[in-house]
């Protein structure tokens, strides 16, 4: 991964330790070539030493990898700092998945039909990172075996949330993780929008499957709409204060409402084979079970009286069930139906 | 002229012999206490000279010089008094007694000359016994805890005259009867039933499980489930207690100074629950006074830590070594001391800070911050240590109209019994008694897996995102669950069950 540094490139990296994005801005409209705007590059070196040290790549917007996608948007970021399969950033086609840090099951349901479709199709998840729906996103793409990019409101010797230091390191090995900050940059208030016109920058489209009237992620669809990126929405219950914001985008006619995991891969011109329905054989047990669930979550008793089997033999039952992926267990001792499309 | 007096000091639960030096000088009237004694020990020196006065003996106007042997060992507590009066009356020559030297005198004065109550009779007894004593002295309100140690002459008296009369041959008292431990037991009440608690199966049978083999619990759900109320029904499934169990958890109480002088013996199941604002050595045992902790108090019992993530982390995290070796060990700077704790832990939280995650009524108010600060107080060691965790939830009876009827205490602890029994065989000959105490070895001898159950294992692991610290701990429990239904293979059904009980490793915490 090592590489040499010109003096354009050098000028950049100090260029991206400045505060505010428009002095970064500011200083590279105001010259033809990078280099001029600095004599001496000590601090350039430094930063560069001490990236390698850590395994952290550099990639400049002068250099040919840098995707082509990223550098035409208004505001492009100058450098990125990156771990991880660099080439995954110029994969052609990508798709961003943000939505709220709070989700609901509603919204995990959504991920878990929705994300191996993308995964089949060979579409790159990009997201954030962030609790709930990013965070989930990755795990579940990097489960399925797909590729995935994060980019970080941070330096990428930081892990933010702290709690996804173990996922990160799964990307990092697998998959991607950018940033556009240099190291030791705390994920400040400001950067996480600024972070957010990446995601959707990289992405031919956004998919966000919940979102609440003020979620971060109607930042990354407005980003969408601007850079000219398609928005797929997923609609929620009208009383869901975690649909909120995914409703008001259909209702102001922003985004494209989906439905089925199909009606985004169409529309980014992805296709995939389809994958045969799986077949199961219950025994007479586990269908007495799973017909008590049919009509809607159901709580152990229920099961309990409904199918007059002893604790211990129900309890048996519930976890086969809940292994072949037909049921799962929710917050309560309720039990339900995977719900499929 | 010089007198020597026995008596016996505590140590842990344990009690070593203290030899009472009392000497009579000519000199300027005066009393010194030699021998590392603590306040009360040095205090005594009021307390004799009015019971002794009070008791209408004259009060020897010497130089007084008191010796406790060996000398370089701390005394604690109160009982030398008696000893002490005994051997200044001796020394003085104000009382006859003969063959005092083959009693050990255990006894605190009141100034009226009456003999009041002791801490720690029972284990201060049986040490006594251990090294070769048989006859005893102590405060009539003992009596009853010393009267279940049988082979030893135990007299009891209420009176500092009394004691010197029977010294002196003037009166004739007979030695304290035997009391039978039967006759303890039956009196067995813990006011709670089993069948009180409604609907719960989930819990009730996880309980179950968990007191058949052993194990540690954590219960998880919001307030108001009924968690306490599940938690105080424990001890009432457990097995019986042996009298040696009951001696031991009684010479724990006893030291702790909280046994009940009108029954003696602790004959059930002790139930412990420490607040959470409970500090290490109120927890672990210790302090300037040595005294066990609540969970030597616990010992043989349960200790209840209700709200759990509510504890300082630095108190949960000794709990870990204790939970392995089932002793709390003390270390001070002057000694280190060992206070059995072998207990059944049962512990309950919240799913959150605020209780309401995951509760189809109540919207939770918790960031996912809070949320990951609270779980995260409960490390990995320490949940290595808890077999079951369990969802119990507020779903009120009514709503179910549940039509199977709910067992009471005595039907299930006679499964759990059945239970114990089968591991008895199993573990014959080894330091093991339960599941929940298996070594690796017995692990792979005993939980073996045919393949239908391995592949489930596999399975649950895979699709159910099971960590791999949760291996031994599912088998141990599919081991309890084979067990409560006498099955000598692990089959696959018990492992799918074991797997229900494993909610941490699952679900919103991730």
């Amino acid at each position: 991964m090592l590489r040499e540094y010109d003096n354009d490139a050098k000028a950049l990296i100090m260029l991206s330790c400045l505060q505010s994005y428009n002095a970064r801005k500011k200083a590279y409209e105001s010259t033809d070539k990078p280099s001029k705007l600095y004599k001496d590059y000590a601090d350039a070196d430094k930063i560069i030493k001490e990236c390698e040290k850590r395994g952290i790549g550099i990639l400049t917007i002068l250099d040919k990898e840098y995707p082509e996608k990223l550098a035409n948007i208004y505001d492009p970021p100058y450098v990125i700092y990156f771990k991880g399969n660099l080439s995954l950033i110029n994969r052609p086609r990508k798709i961003a998945v943000v939505g709220t840090r709070k989700m609901t099951v509603y919204g995990k349901n959504i991920l878990a039909n929705f994300i191996p479709k993308f995964v089949e199709s060979g579409l790159v998840i990009v997201s954030g990172l962030a609790r709930g729906v990013d965070s989930v996103g990755h795990r579940l793409c990097l489960d399925l075996g797909g590729d995935t990019i994060a980019v970080v409101a941070n330096g990428l010797d930081i892990c933010y949330p702290p709690e996804n230091l173990s996922l990160e390191e799964e990307i990092v090995s697998r998959g991607l993780v950018i940033s556009e900050y240099p190291l030791g940059s705390k994920s400040l208030q400001y950067h996480f929008p600024e972070r957010n016109r990446i995601i959707s920058a990289l992405s031919d489209g956004v998919f966000i499957p919940e979102a609440g009237e003020k979620s971060g992620s109607l930042i990354t669809a407005d980003y969408a709409l601007e850079q000219g990126r398609e928005l797929f929405v997923v609609p929620g219950s009208i009383f869901s204060t975690a649909s909120k914001g995914c409703n008001a985008k259909i209702r102001e006619l922003q985004a494209t409402c989906v439905l089925t995991p199909e009606d985004v891969t169409d529309a980014l011109g992805v296709y995939s084979q389809d994958s045969p329905a799986r077949y199961v054989q219950l025994n007479l047990e586990q269908q007495s079970v799973m017909e008590l669930l049919k009509d809607g979550s159901k709580h152990f008793y229920d099961l309990i009286v409904g199918a007059g089997m002893s604790t211990g033999q129900l309890s048996s039952i519930l976890t086969e069930l809940e292994i072949m992926g037909l049921i799962r267990k929710i917050q309560g001792n309720f039990y339900e139906i995977v719900p499929t499309l | 002229m010089l007198a020597k007096t026995r008596s016996y000091a505590l140590s842990g639960i344990d009690g070593y012999e203290v030899l009472i030096e009392v000497d009579l000088n000519s000199g300027l009237p005066s009393y010194d206490t030699v021998g590392l004694a603590d306040t009360a020990v040095k205090e005594s020196k009021e307390r004799v000279r009015s019971a002794i006065k009070n008791s209408l003996y004259p009060y020897p106007v010497r130089k007084i010089t008191i010796n406790l042997a060996p000398a370089d060992v701390k005394k604690e507590g109160s009982q030398f008094d008696l000893a002490i009066a005994l051997g200044i009356l001796i020394a003085s020559e104000a009382a006859e007694c003969k063959d005092y030297k083959d009693y050990i005198v255990l006894g605190e004065l009141s100034l009226d000359g009456s003999i009041n109550h002791v801490k720690g009779v029972m284990p201060l007894i049986i040490a006594a016994l251990q090294d070769g004593h048989k006859k005893f002295i102590i405060p009539s309100a003992n009596a009853k805890e010393a009267s279940f140690i049988s082979g030893i002459e135990v007299y009891a008296f209420d009176k500092l005259n009394q004691v010197v009369d029977f010294l002196s041959g003037k009166s004739q008292v007979e030695p304290l009867k035997t009391s039978e431990f039967s006759g303890a037991k039956a009196e067995n009440k813990y006011g709670v039933d089993f069948k009180e608690v409604k609907g719960q199966y989930v819990a009730k049978r996880a309980l179950e499980i968990a007191v058949a083999g052993g194990h540690n619990v954590l219960m998880i759900g919001p307030p108001g489930a009924g968690k306490t109320m599940m938690a105080k029904c424990v001890p009432t499934i457990m097995p019986d207690m042996t009298f040696e169990e009951a001696i031991e958890v009684t010479k724990i109480h006893s030291v702790a100074g909280i046994l009940d002088n009108s029954v003696g013996i602790v004959a059930t199941r002790p139930f412990r629950t420490p607040h959470h604002t409970a500090t290490v050595p109120a927890l672990m045992g210790g302090g300037s006074n040595a005294r066990p902790g609540e969970i030597s108090l616990a010992h043989n019992g349960v200790l209840f830590l209700d709200e759990m993530p509510e504890y300082q982390r630095r108190t949960l995290e000794t709990l870990r070594q204790p939970l392995e070796d089932g002793m709390a060990v003390v270390s001070r700077a002057k000694q280190t001391l060992e206070y059995p704790a072998r207990f059944m832990l049962v512990a309950s939280m919240n799913p959150c800070p605020c209780g309401n995650l995951g509760s189809s009524t109540q919207q939770c108010k918790c960031t996912p911050g809070e949320i990951h600060r609270y779980i995260s107080k409960l490390s990995g060691p320490l949940l290595d240590r808890i077999d079951l965790q369990i969802e119990v939830d507020a779903v009120s009876y009514e709503d179910f109209r549940s039509t199977i009827p709910d067992e009471d205490s005595a039907t299930i602890k006679a499964r759990v019994e059945k239970a114990r029994a089968i591991q008895r065989e199993r573990y014959k000959g080894t330091k093991t008694k339960t599941n929940d105490e298996m070594t690796n070895a017995q692990l792979k001898k005993y939980c073996a897996l045919d393949a239908e159950g391995e592949k489930l294992l596999k399975n649950a692991f895979t699709r159910l995102n099971l960590t791999a610290r949760a291996t031994s701990r599912v088998l141990k429990v599919a081991r309890t669950i084979a067990d409560l239904e006498g099955d000598e293979k692990i089959l696959a059904k018990h492992v799918a069950e074991a797997v229900q009980y494993r909610s941490l490793d699952r679900k919103y915490w991730d």
